[in-house]
């Protein structure tokens, strides 16, 4: 059942930074979009790269390896090579804690 | 109705299509191919296909109801054979005519073949299609030891996924090191030690003569007196642009069609782009042709506004990836002639940018697993303007700060 879990501390991550954390084994990718967060798939939908190592332009999210773009809001493809969009996941803020939905 | 047709259903013709629905053009849009599956993606056939790491399903570019929903015409397994620009016409294999109000050619190239002796024997490939690499599968299928010849970025690639799928790969290549004319003599060593450190055997400064066998492929020879057993063997010599459909009409041709900056001929009415486009680049003010993945996205949808009268001048800064084994190769840039190239980062790492600079400006650029930096450098490569080496080999400075504020 999906539950919130805090994955760092909010202000370690800074406006248009990303941060890939683990949860359940499984990686996610947390951004600060001019300080609201945004969490979805860290895995590429096209091949397996980390989007957390890309680039954050606004709200899209862009993969490193093929440059394949996707909104962080809702995980929908704004560029190829990328066809699939990714999961996004809610996030909140606790006190400092940032917790993802997952 | 108007009418636009689009020769070549690939990258470049399928992205050409689906921007003029986007674009909200009502007419008739014709795609014609002359292959017989719908538009896919040729990067994964030297590579995850290749390895049958992915179906054939997962190569196609859009859905296959895309095209119907937006009334996108279809004429798989098509070969047109020659424009009419008088008459605005196109001719079909077998006779049939199909005419046009504007036309985009989008044919691509076809693999250079060079006349070395055995080179059409059973056992030899080359790559250009999934056909091709289907064929290039199933010889796979039985193991053995693998001979590559040519380390452009396709060879390079195909022996990489040979060596990820159990065989023995032996690579023949004429310059001193693989894709040297690309990347030169110091990055080009960092690629063959990629290969030589996965078990890839290389043979440098050595060219294929003759292909050997009984009926299939037994060995290949080189002008080095090497004799190298092999059960296949795939060639990947570069591309020629077929431009062959306009042979002999007003539609000037140079090293594929030639084309402004919004993918005009010189025929009005008829566009050209993707691989087979010869184009002026208005941020270097010459003309290029270039093969490259994005080049046929972005270019196709260009020619698509251009048709529609929406054009913008096409300035793209070129781009391209090629996957090896572990290494995310990246390229963007003009290709030309560098006085010096500033390392950032660590090549016995392999994770670096290598700039490669030509009067102080950065003409282009190659990073293996560095994407994210190598995005950043093309503000600066598109703004041509002197650049300091030593910021540009810090890693801690951001790349960003150092283009021009746009």
């Amino acid at each position: 059942m999906a539950r919130f879990v805090t994955v760092t501390k909010a202000d370690s991550i800074q406006p248009g930074q990303m941060l890939k954390v683990e949860i359940d084994n499984f990686p996610v990718a947390v951004a600060n979009v001019g300080g609201t967060f945004y969490a979805f798939d860290d895995t590429c939908s096209h091949e397996d790269c980390s989007l957390a190592e890309g680039d954050l332009v606004k709200t899209a999210v862009v993969c490193p390896c093929h440059f394949a773009e996707f909104d962080v809001r809702n995980g929908a493809v704004l560029a190829p090579p990328a066809t699939v969009p990714i999961k996004v996941y809610p996030v909140r803020v606790q006190g400092n804690d940032l917790q993802v939905e997952f | 109705m108007s009418t636009i047709a689009i020769v070549g259903a690939s990258l470049t013709g399928s992205s050409a299509a689906a921007t003029l629905r986007e674009e909200g053009f009502d007419g008739r849009v014709l795609l014609i191919g002359s292959e017989p599956q719908p538009p896919y993606d040729r990067p994964p056939l030297s590579k995850n296909y290749l390895r049958g790491a992915v179906p054939f399903e997962k190569t196609l570019l859009r859905p296959p109801d895309f095209y119907r929903e937006r009334s996108i015409e279809m004429r798989l397994g098509t070969t047109v054979t020659r424009v009419d620009p008088d008459k605005r016409a196109l001719e079909l294999a077998g006779g049939e005519r199909l005419e046009f109000d504007q036309l985009l050619i989008a044919t691509g190239g076809r693999n250079r073949r060079f006349p070395i002796p055995g080179l059409d024997r059973p056992g030899v490939y080359d790559l250009r299609t999934v056909a091709d690499a289907d064929r290039i599968r199933e010889a796979m299928g039985g193991g053995g030891r693998a001979v590559v010849v040519g380390m452009g970025f396709i060879g390079a690639e195909v022996a990489a996924s040979l060596r990820q799928s159990g065989l023995e790969v032996v690579a023949v290549e004429p310059f001193k090191t693989p894709l040297y004319r690309a990347l030169g003599e110091e990055i080009g060593r960092v690629v063959e030690g990629l290969h030589r450190d996965h078990g890839v055997e290389m043979i440098l400064n050595d060219a294929v003569t003759a292909f050997e066998g009984a009926g299939r492929v037994e060995r290949v020879v080189t002008r080095n007196g090497r004799r190298i057993e092999c059960s296949l063997a795939v060639f990947g010599l570069g591309i020629e642009p077929a431009t062959e459909l306009v042979a002999g009409t007003a539609v000037r041709v140079d090293n594929g069609i030639v084309v402004d900056d919004q993918c005009r001929t010189s025929v009005p009415g008829i566009f050209a782009a993707g691989d087979v486009a010869n184009h002026y680049h208005p941020v270097c003010g010459r003309q290029m042709r270039v093969e490259h993945w994005q080049n046929g996205v972005k270019q196709g949808a260009a020619a698509a506004r251009s048709m529609l009268g929406r054009a913008q001048s096409y300035d793209e800064v070129h781009w391209f990836w090629s996957d090896q084994f572990d290494a995310n190769i990246q390229y963007a840039g003009f290709h030309a002639a560098w006085d010096s190239i500033v390392v950032r980062g660590s090549l016995p790492e392999r994770k670096f940018l290598a700039f490669y600079l030509a009067g102080g400006r950065v003409e282009s650029v190659v990073a293996i697993n560095q994407g994210r930096d190598l995005r950043r450098t093309l503000p600066i490569i598109k703004a041509r303007v002197a650049v300091d080496p030593q910021r540009l080999a810090d890693p801690a400075v951001d790349l960003r700060t150092l283009a021009p504020a746009s």
